[in-house]
């Protein structure tokens, strides 16, 4: 064989071109979701539960044969826990035009940081923070595969005055969009109910003593402590702070209460807490189901931060084969009228907010373990 | 009076926290006229350290602590021959670039190898603390109090009593002044690094039971202490305790009694107070150029 500059040029672009045209028949061969989560910052623990949630509804939606007819694919950017972060980590993967559909951050806060590019960007947008005003700014690109706070403040409203009897509130909260609102609402339900908001404790996040926050409630004369913490290190060390002074009145958390992270740095401090939360374990068939699927991947319990990822994955896979199309505007249609899927999370009936669940389990810390106790579901 | 007692308590064990930092920072700068923004990641490589040894692998915790220190003496020869030795004849700005890719570069580092998760490191006594009157004493917070006054009586003693003390304070004085007299101006730079880094560690290990260990605990006790210093005078060692001390009181009493949500925000706001009325700090000299 005699080579020449021809031959040479050709060889040459046809190894150049391989690769890509390797690429390009894969690429067609998969259905890719960006994963917008934290993999640093304060939050890169969740994010280590969440990549761990999506990748098992991901094995599990492939094994089963994929989404029309091809497998999924997920490629995730850092957000850094930061809103910054979470806007860089969504335009790097809005910018790929072959993504259908997008996983984003569980705070709020970033959440509302990257709505304005969601919208620009025009796909289905599955996010996990709870602030109810997230589906509510107009913005028809964005699925809520966790119930918002409005219904976390009721339940925690409810079960506290209805159920122990608790009537004199102390609430705690981040002074961050999460805390705020949920605590916002928590006082709307509270007052609604007739009980009383002894004190209004908001705090900076990544605070490193809470020892004014629990003097103030103990000398408020609250009975009962009402509490929206965003990270789970401020959590724990307000758990142990507590404790120490002698602030020994019942405490309904929101969700990060019982959250894997918490649980492990707070230890005996959380015993016998209350906690509202979209996950419990021994709340239905798919919730134990996801628990076992979970331990097999993972040593740290499962929790909301790994069950909603896993939720989300699922209800796309099912939302798309639904549409029959990658069409962005079929897909959130299809979304959208997914009635009684059995997620880990609970049961996703979609309204036209975009927010498929309704309800929160309430549970209880029982020396390290959480025991089911009920699970609430509001139907306006 | 209740109140008021708990809540100086509390301000002084967070202040000992911040002044320990704060200390390290002065000392670095005093030897090399730069500020090292990986102070705060000297304690949170330590506390991982802490958490390796004494957690993972179930060393007793006294050698689990004395082989922290040492990894971090190695790593404060280290960081002085890889980011401050090469730029030692330039401006203080490529130095201080250089502190702030190296804190990165030990974060990352330490997420890489150990992961996110945020971990617990047992305190030094089993009981977490005492009731004396009104008042709980945290166990962890009066060792914090302990070491920090310790501390200083022995940087006192070293600088102000031992030859080399003196070599290390005419060489933070004047370099060139202490090379003529046969001082070795390099090693005495790398005994600062060294000692700085220890004493990060100090400060990280003695803080990791109550903040827990995190990838981002350095750079949130470090920001305070940065704040100590500018409040103490940069580069004096009586001003970075006093310093750390004002901040750890200033913001628990004015998260207690004006607002929790600016609690950050005061003593900040002391710092924005001195930079603009005393900008040499508490024991600071004012500087000025020579006509």
């Amino acid at each position: 064989m005699k080579f020449n500059r021809r031959s040479l040029n050709a060889g040459l672009a046809a190894s150049l071109a391989a690769p890509m045209i390797s690429r390009a028949a894969r690429a067609s061969d998969t259905l890719k979701i960006g994963m917008v989560l934290p993999v640093t910052g304060p939050a890169a623990a969740v994010g280590g539960y969440a990549l761990a949630g999506a990748k098992i509804a991901l094995d599990r939606v492939n094994k089963s044969g994929g989404v029309l007819g091809k497998q999924l694919e997920l490629l995730t950017e850092d957000d850094q826990t930061t809103n910054p972060g979470a806007v860089l980590a969504f335009s790097k993967l809005a910018a790929q035009p072959d993504i259908v559909a997008f996983l984003g951050p569980v705070r709020s806060t970033q959440n509302h940081a990257i709505a304005n590019d969601i919208l620009k960007t025009a796909k289905p947008f599955c996010f996990g923070g709870t602030d109810p005003a997230l589906t509510r700014i107009g913005n028809p690109w964005m699925i809520r595969f966790r119930p918002n706070d409005s219904y976390s403040g009721r339940v925690i409203a409810s079960y506290g005055v209805e159920t122990l009897g608790k009537k004199n509130w102390a609430l705690v909260h981040s002074t961050d969009a999460f805390g705020t609102s949920g605590n916002k609402l928590l006082a709307g339900a509270l007052d609604k109910l007739g009980a009383k908001v002894a004190t209004d404790q908001g705090y900076p996040n990544q605070s490193q003593d809470f020892t004014p926050v629990v003097l103030a409630i103990k000398s408020s004369g609250a009975d009962i402590i009402g509490s929206y913490f965003t990270y789970e290190n401020d959590q724990a060390i307000f758990a142990r702070q507590a404790k120490q002074l002698g602030l020994t009145i019942p405490w309904i958390g929101s969700a990060s209460t019982v959250a894997a992270a918490a649980l492990k740095l707070a230890g005996p401090a959380l015993w016998g807490t209350y906690a509202v939360t979209d996950f419990a374990a021994d709340s239905s068939r798919e919730a134990k189901e996801f628990a076992k699927l979970y331990a097999a991947v993972s040593s740290a319990p499962p929790d909301l931060q790994s069950a909603w990822p896993y939720d989300a994955i699922g209800g796309l896979a099912v939302g798309i084969n639904k549409a029959g199309s990658t069409d962005p505007g079929k897909i959130r249609d299809a979304i959208l009228s997914i009635k009684g899927y059995k997620g880990a999370e609970g049961e996703y009936n979609f309204d036209q907010f975009g927010d498929g669940l309704h309800g929160y389990n309430i549970v209880r810390n029982e020396k390290g373990t959480i025991v089911f106790d009920k699970h609430i579901e509001f139907t306006d | 009076m209740d109140f008021f007692l708990q809540l100086l308590f509390t301000g002084v064990g967070i202040g000992a926290v911040y002044a320990l930092v704060a200390l390290g920072f002065v000392l670095i700068f005093r030897a090399t006229s730069v500020v090292n923004f990986a102070q705060g990641e000297f304690s949170m490589v330590a506390a991982y350290l802490m958490v390796v040894f004494a957690v993972d692998l179930g060393w007793p915790y006294w050698l689990s602590f004395l082989i922290a220190m040492a990894a971090m003496a190695v790593l404060g020869a280290v960081f002085n021959l890889t980011v401050y030795y090469p730029l030692r004849h330039r401006t203080f700005l490529p130095v201080l670039i250089s502190t702030i890719g190296a804190s990165i570069f030990l974060s990352n580092s330490v997420l890489a190898l150990y992961g996110p998760q945020p971990q617990v490191l047992p305190g030094w006594l089993d009981t977490p603390g005492f009731q004396v009157g009104p008042v709980y004493l945290d166990s962890q917070y009066l060792i914090i109090i302990g070491v920090t006054l310790a501390l200083v009586a022995f940087q006192y003693w070293l600088f102000e009593r031992t030859l080399i003390g003196k070599k290390l304070q005419a060489t933070s004085q004047d370099k060139e002044m202490a090379t003529l007299l046969g001082i070795p101006v390099a090693g005495m730079i790398m005994i600062t690094f060294v000692y700085s880094a220890v004493l990060g560690g100090i400060a990280g290990i003695l803080v990791a039971p109550v903040l827990f260990v995190s990838i981002q605990m350095g750079s949130t006790i470090a920001l305070k202490a940065f704040a100590a210093t500018i409040i103490g005078g940069f580069g004096d060692v009586a001003g970075a305790i006093l310093g750390g001390f004002a901040i750890g009181i200033i913001e628990t009493f004015g998260a207690a009694y004006i607002s929790v949500p600016f609690k950050d925000a005061f003593a900040f706001l002391v710092v924005i107070l001195f930079l603009i009325v005393r900008p040499q700090g508490i024991f600071g000299e004012r500087v000025a150029e020579k006509a």
